[in-house]
């Protein structure tokens, strides 16, 4: 891991000053305010949108369901977001040369790789925090109160499942120099997957089964998919371990 | 001592030959020029010496290091200025500078010093914080060649250092290649000719992957130099050449004009030969001599020559 510290400097000043932790956070931000709001206002909105003469019955809010419809979105679009932020990582700088700048310097393959997740993953962790805070604030001020650690476990899976997301697009990343094929084949993988956790006997071991996982922490029911944690760690560990292996055995 | 040398190193892509048998001895402090018309295997080597390509055979050793087996090593005691360098164009130039410093591990005292001295030396400190997406081509070859310094190489690689810069530019940096050579080990690959002529001491002329010569420069220019001989006089050649033609070890002699001066041009049948007895017949004309020469070829005449060879063969 020769040049880890000033690499992981390097990305971590990249992710600020190309705006992508901003880009990450606002829209991060956006769905932890919208999601609370749109449960607490909808009756209004639709009453404005709609015939007087018609009724529409929508139940009170919960919590749980403003928590639970927070994750779900970024189960989905997080998901997207990252795959756009971290299609280009390694690609982009096949492409453009600055990696044989980088690599033409004593720094192990492994560093300049673990150094991008690191980064990657301090973006959307820092972007899911603020984001997950105020989905909380807003939805114990306007819905009602709940419990916070059930809230944070949920986080906690989800910010797991973000960075396999990284690490997967990552890998990607670095066979192709095309960051456009990276991102297809890297959303491909993961959509895959999303399907294979639906699969009842293999599905518990996908890494798609922490957002249920995750879910299920709020309504205190479900069970516990620990070898789904574990096979998710195996893999982000593998992604960094084989990108670094090719790109070492690749001529640039 | 040897900064770079190759035995049987070879690299194939499937059945195309990038790099055949290349057997090479460059000794420190040379500055060694790499020639060869596009696609010869210039870029290959640099990729095979700096560690970014793996030889299918062969083995190469540069700076002490052998290439393949500790990469890491091998990267801190050289240098590498790429064909087109590349750069984050979010950062400026000193934090850049600053940053290959922080990755060569060396002291901050040092990295900031090093920046400061490098920047002036490539012309770059009032510019050091604007923004390299900014520069322009030139100014991106210069700053190239500052952080591949940042370490005081042992072996500097340049694939082309001069092609993106304009006259006043390339006399700058083939300057600053004659004063690295105290220090440093250079290997430079160049389409442009005169350059190398100007700064290389080797040069290796490389066709189709094959090393075609490897000689000093100035062994090359004996070896192909022409057998031609050119005299300028005073007073009109004219008669003079008449009588050169009943020279049996003389041919062809001619009067050229050369910026607007007659010189005579002739060519020596035994050029060991014309050498010792030219001077006597010059002497006996009673011509008055300003100009007389053993014309050498240029670095172009040779690599022109030795590939057109090549091609009939």
């Amino acid at each position: 891991m020769k040049g880890f510290a000033p690499l992981l400097r390097k990305e971590i000043r990249e992710q600020i000053r190309t705006y992508k932790l901003v880009i990450v956070g606002s829209v991060f931000l956006l769905f932890g305010i919208s999601t609370p709001l749109t449960l607490k206002y909808l009756p209004e909105l639709l009453k404005f949108a709609g015939d007087e003469q018609m009724v529409i019955q929508i139940p009170p809010p919960t919590a749980v369901q403003s928590l639970a419809e927070y994750a779900g979105t970024i189960g989905q679009i997080g998901v997207l977001v990252t795959v756009l932020i971290a299609m280009g990582c390694v690609a982009n700088e096949l492409r453009s040369g600055t990696a044989v700048m980088i690599l033409s310097k004593p720094v192990s393959r492994s560093a300049f790789v673990s150094a991008k997740l690191i980064a990657m993953s301090f973006t959307f962790l820092v972007s899911m925090a603020a984001a997950s805070l105020f989905c909380f604030g807003y939805t114990v001020w306007l819905i009602e109160d709940t419990a916070v650690l059930p809230f944070v476990g949920l986080n906690l899976l989800l910010g797991l499942f973000l960075v396999f997301c990284l690490a997967v697009t990552l890998f990607f990343s670095s066979l192709f120099k095309n960051s456009l094929a990276a991102g297809g084949i890297a959303i491909a993988a993961l959509i895959g997957q999303a399907a294979i956790s639906a699969i009842p006997i293999i599905g518990k071991y996908m890494p798609g089964k922490l957002l249920s996982w995750g879910t299920d922490l709020l309504s205190g029911s479900g069970e516990n998919y620990w070898w789904a944690l574990a096979i998710t760690v195996i893999v982000i560990v593998l992604c960094v371990y084989f990108s670094q292996r090719f790109l070492k055995n690749r001529d640039m | 001592m040897t900064a770079i040398s190759t035995q049987g190193l070879s690299k194939y892509y499937g059945t195309i030959k990038a790099l055949d048998d290349l057997n090479l001895e460059i000794p420190d402090n040379a500055v060694f020029g790499f020639l060869g018309p596009n696609g010869a295997g210039k870029t290959t080597t640099i990729k095979l010496l700096t560690g970014f390509a793996r030889p299918t055979s062969g083995k190469a050793q540069v700076a002490g290091e052998k290439i393949g087996d500790n990469n890491l090593a091998l990267q801190s005691k050289i240098g590498l200025l790429p064909d087109v360098p590349a750069f984050y164009n979010w950062m400026s130039s000193r934090e850049f500078m600053r940053f290959v410093g922080e990755v060569h591990h060396l002291p901050g005292s040092e990295i900031r010093n090093r920046t400061e001295e490098l920047l002036e030396l490539v012309e770059l400190k009032k510019s050091g914080n604007r923004r390299i997406g900014g520069y322009s081509r030139g100014m991106r070859q210069r700053l190239g060649i500052a952080q591949a310094l940042i370490n005081r190489p042992k072996v500097l690689f340049m694939d082309e250092p001069t092609s993106a810069l304009d006259p006043i530019g390339r006399r700058e940096v083939l300057n600053l290649i004659l004063r690295l050579r105290e220090n440093t080990t250079i290997f430079m690959s160049s389409h442009i000719l005169s350059d190398v002529e100007r700064v290389c001491d080797m040069v290796g002329i490389i066709d189709k992957g094959k090393l075609v010569t490897v000689s000093s420069v100035e062994a090359l220019q004996k070896k192909y130099a022409h057998s031609i001989f050119e005299m300028e006089f005073i007073e009109n050649p004219g008669l003079f050449v008449e009588s050169l033609k009943q020279i049996t070890w003389l041919a062809e002699p001619a009067i050229v004009i050369v910026n607007g001066t007659p010189v005579i041009r002739v060519r020596a049948v035994d050029v060991n030969y014309a050498r010792k007895e030219l001077p006597r017949v010059i002497s006996d004309s009673g011509l008055t001599l300003t100009r007389y020469e053993l014309s050498l070829p240029s670095i172009e005449d040779i690599f022109v020559e030795i590939l057109t060879n090549r091609d009939r063969q």
